[in-house]
């Protein structure tokens, strides 16, 4: 028999993605960790107002989580504040919930990312503290796609290898990579100096920004399959408003 | 032995109770059947008769079974004033805090980005409407203090300001009373980020 203290793990830093009710008085936490990856943790009563741990599962804030059990559902144990991360606020409260749609649609359940555990954190304070929210999503959905092993090719033509140039126009095939405007007709278009931008995450010209944003969705599209991604129509109604 | 169907049926139906799961709907029904059947009847007649004659109030949202209810007609009410709550609950609330003497609307749910909850699935333009009926000044926000409050509070704020309505929202901190001995990380992190001068 396995020792149940062999399950157990304790104060692992880790952020809440998500939470479901479940039962009558319990919620399910779907958790991003720093050395677990995503897993789902079932916290036990936390639905009951005087629960001690319904103020402390919040999104977006550090947290040092411990949990037991080793079956597809664990339980949540204790959960304490770290601190250090303002609420996130308005406009940057929502692109937080899109990274958030995006880890839970993306990554694997129990698949570490510990890289990408890390940028989550720094992109969060970022999003709290700056203003270029949309520089800050492109550069964060690029780390993303690189963790999962989609990392993408900028710099070179996909196929030749030569280098690309500022002044061309290309376009950017799934799985592929950037080729010639006039290899064909597929692909994403866009200028050289786009993707030289985005190779060294350099968004400040306006243009480099609207085709990074156009590339990132139709790549995010892509390995999200059928799935929709609802925070992405929160964040465009929200624009149009 | 088959559980006849009209049982079956009926255990089913009460799965649709919040936290219910297949166990507590047997026991409830078996309850309703065996032992308190006059009860039964009441609950069925009841639900029935709700579902006939509730609706939502013109005004506020909440329910009510007239076109306009009786707190959106008194005239004791600040007609400046609509207070935004998520639910008919928090309503109450307010109402038994007698700290609020303006009218409300009641959303009937929040934003939920991550559960495809958005602006269209709870009626906002409904919110729009009644905020500019030209009378109303001061729209105050008060949606939960949770991730999903807090986005529907900006997003109506976003609504709101541009046709030139005061929006505000209600503060948070230590609750009245309660000791920081007591009080959650989160909560007394967050007071100390919006501490006030004391003059
Ligand atoms: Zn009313």
């Amino acid at each position: 028999m396995v020792n149940a203290n062999k399950t157990r793990l304790e104060d692992q830093p880790a952020y809440v993605l998500h939470t479901y009710p479940y039962r009558e008085t319990s919620l399910i936490v779907e958790v991003f960790s720093q050395e677990h990856g995503r897993l789902p943790l079932v916290a036990r009563g936390a639905r009951r107002p005087k629960s001690a741990v319904r103020g402390l599962l919040l999104s977006f804030q550090p947290l040092a989580l411990s949990w037991f059990g080793k079956n597809e559902l664990r339980t949540l144990h204790s959960a304490e504040w770290q601190g250090g991360q303002p609420l996130l606020q308005g406009k940057a409260l929502i692109c937080g919930f899109y990274l958030n749609e995006l880890l839970l649609k993306l990554l694997h359940r129990d698949d570490p990312h510990e890289q990408l555990f890390l940028y989550y954190q720094q992109t969060l304070q970022e999003l709290a503290r700056r203003t270029d929210h949309a520089a800050i999503l492109r550069r964060f959905e690029k780390r993303l796609l690189q963790e999962l092993g989609y990392a993408l090719m900028l710099d070179r033509e996909a196929g030749t290898g030569q280098q690309v140039v500022a002044e061309e126009g290309y376009r950017y095939v799934i799985e592929h990579g950037p080729v010639r405007q006039s290899a064909g007709q597929n692909g994403v278009e866009l200028r050289g100096k786009t993707l030289l931008d985005l190779a060294v995450d350099d968004y400040t010209d306006p243009v480099t920004l609207q085709q990074g944003k156009a590339l990132m969705r139709t790549l995010i599209n892509h390995y999200l399959g059928d799935q929709p991604l609802h925070t992405r129509q929160l964040l465009k109604d929200l624009q149009q408003l | 032995m088959k559980t006849p169907t009209s049982l079956d049926h009926l255990i089913e139906s009460l799965r649709c109770l919040p936290g219910v799961g297949p166990k507590s709907a047997q026991r409830m029904a078996y309850h309703l059947l065996q032992r308190d059947q006059a009860g039964a009847k009441r609950l069925a007649h009841a639900l029935t008769h709700a579902l006939d004659t509730l609706r939502h109030c013109e005004k506020c949202n909440s329910f009510t079974e007239v076109e306009v209810c009786d707190l959106c007609l008194s005239p004791k009410r600040d007609d400046s004033l609509l207070c935004v709550v998520e639910m008919p609950a928090d309503l109450l609330m307010m109402e038994q805090a007698h700290c609020y003497r303006g009218l409300y609307f009641v959303l009937m749910g929040r934003l939920s980005p991550l559960d495809g909850v958005g602006p269209r699935e709870i009626h906002l333009d409904r919110l729009v409407r009644r905020a500019t009926d030209g009378i109303v000044q001061e729209v105050v926000l008060a949606t939960n203090f949770t991730v999903e409050g807090e986005a529907t509070a900006h997003y109506i704020s976003e609504l709101l300001t541009p046709r030139g309505i005061k929006v505000t929202r209600i503060a948070r901190g230590l609750p009245v009373g309660g000791e920081l001995e007591h009080v959650d990380s989160g909560t007394l992190a967050q007071a100390v980020l919006e501490r006030r001068n004391v003059s």
